[in-house]
């Protein structure tokens, strides 16, 4: 059976040369399969987005009513969650929604999934927690550490609910970063097991004899995977909305620090 | 960021022939990958990925928040005012239908009222007429009696003044019968006129 981790090996199609950076330190450049798996999400977006409002009429069609809705589903969550300055956090939450939506459908239908590596999550969540940390410090320079103490607490309790506080806020980039790699790699993973299952099973069959058992598992197989993508095409909305909303309300909690709470 | 570029070589580089990494052995490297580390942690592979995205995200940041979100707040807002204006204008011919139904009700109130007026002098009018001429015809109804019950009396009188003459005669002749001499006109008058006045 093919190894199910295979997917996520990173392949390099054009080979660059390497360059040493004085902080970084060592870095391979080279376009990977990674890279065209992001480029063709990229394109796959902007294609989109033109066609949506490139002749937008006020009776929409079919494509630009998905357009709308995407972004209406966007702006009613900044809206709803951040308040009247919501407006101006738009394009950031929207740009994070329909980068991460597009690799994890892109996953689904070509052999990569960008998505399933912790090295752009990483960059998704380490981006989303550097715009809070600037807002933070931009908005209420060091009034921004009031985040760690919310109003209201006993103060024999404050040390332990501000240490709290903060070990949750450091674990926010870890998570949003874990909780959409976990869920596409996991995804797949299951995806190719079942999906070789049936590859297996079927030329067990082939061989005949007692082999011929493996025709209803590989049936079962199939229709898992079957299942299984139907559930993925809908973890995948589910998680680049999920990452949305979590963006929205730790903008939030910067955004309205004080009277948020 | 910059440990786990320095860590990278150390972890992998299998079958990357043209990359040699600085420092790293190739057995260890081929020895990990055999033991089923996650590709995904092949950290010489970030840097790339990593400032490739980021690329691709101030692209895409750029373009959404200077073309594509000011195209379809456009589109939203002009829809969003189509619908008001529509709105506006039937509310404002709905108002106009109001009023012209609350005229036309107006005016059909005022024509009853007025055709009630018309029917109830008519009917007065008609009444009084009727009252009139059946006075008239009283009135001539009774000169027509008067002159009747006149006529009537007179017939009576002159029929009971015969009565008398006649009544004295038989007297007369009677009392002549019984007593054999005969009654003076005056006595039997006189005694008629005691008994018509008893009578």
């Amino acid at each position: 059976m093919a190894d199910p981790l295979h997917q996520f090996k990173i392949e390099k199609i054009v080979d660059l040369p390497d360059i040493t950076l004085p902080v970084v330190g060592h870095v391979d450049l080279a376009i990977t399969n990674s890279h065209v798996a992001m480029t063709v999400a990229f394109a796959a977006i902007v294609l989109f987005l033109t066609a949506v409002t490139a002749r937008a009429q006020v009776v929409p069609g079919r494509l630009q009513t998905v357009g709308e809705g995407l972004f209406g589903l966007i702006d009613n969550l900044t809206d709803s969650i951040i308040g009247h300055e919501g407006r101006k956090y738009f394009p950031f939450v929207f740009t994070i929604f329909t980068l991460i939506l597009g690799m994890n459908f892109l996953g689904l239908m070509l052999a990569f999934t960008a998505t399933s590596q912790i090295a752009v999550t990483a960059t998704f969540g380490i981006l989303t927690i550097g715009l809070v940390l600037i807002i933070g410090f931009a908005k209420h320079g060091l009034g921004f550490f009031k985040l760690f103490v919310p109003s209201g607490v006993p103060w024999i309790l404050l040390p332990v609910i501000v240490l709290i506080e903060f070990a949750s806020f450091l674990l926010r980039p870890v998570t949003l970063t874990l909780r959409l790699f976990g869920n596409m790699m996991g995804g797949h993973v299951a995806l190719k097991v079942f999906a070789g299952f049936v590859v297996t099973l079927g030329a067990m069959a082939m061989a005949g004899g007692f082999g011929l058992l493996g025709i209803p598992g590989a049936m079962l197989s199939l229709s898992l995977v079957t299942g299984l993508t139907a559930l993925e095409f809908l973890v995948a909305f589910l998680q680049a909305f999920v990452f949305a909303v979590l963006t929205c309300i730790y903008l939030n909690d910067v955004v309205n620090l004080g009277h948020g709470h | 960021m910059a440990d786990l570029k320095q860590s990278a070589p150390a972890v992998s580089t299998h079958g990357e022939g043209a990359v040699p990494a600085p420092g790293a052995t190739h057995e260890a490297a081929g020895a990990e990958h055999g033991s089923g580390g996650l590709p995904q942690f092949e950290f010489q592979h970030w840097g790339g990925q990593i400032a490739y995205l980021l690329v691709l995200f101030a692209i895409l940041y750029v373009l959404i928040a200077r073309v594509f979100t000011p195209r379809i707040r456009r589109v939203i807002d002009e829809r969003a005012s189509t619908i008001a204006g529509a709105i506006e204008a039937a509310r404002q011919v709905q108002a106009e239908a109001l009023e012209q139904s609350r005229a036309a009700a107006a005016d059909l109130a005022e024509a009853r009222s007025r055709s009630q007026r018309l029917a109830i002098d008519a009917r007065a009018k008609a009444a009084s007429e009727a009252a009139e001429r059946s006075a008239a015809e009283d009135a001539k109804l009774a000169v027509h009696i008067d002159e009747a019950e006149a006529r009537i009396a007179a017939m009576r009188d002159s029929a009971m003044a015969h009565v008398g003459a006649v009544a004295s005669e038989t007297a007369m002749a009677i009392v002549q019968k019984l007593t054999g001499k005969p009654a003076s006109a005056a006595e039997v008058k006189s005694a008629m006129a005691l008994r018509g006045g008893v009578a």
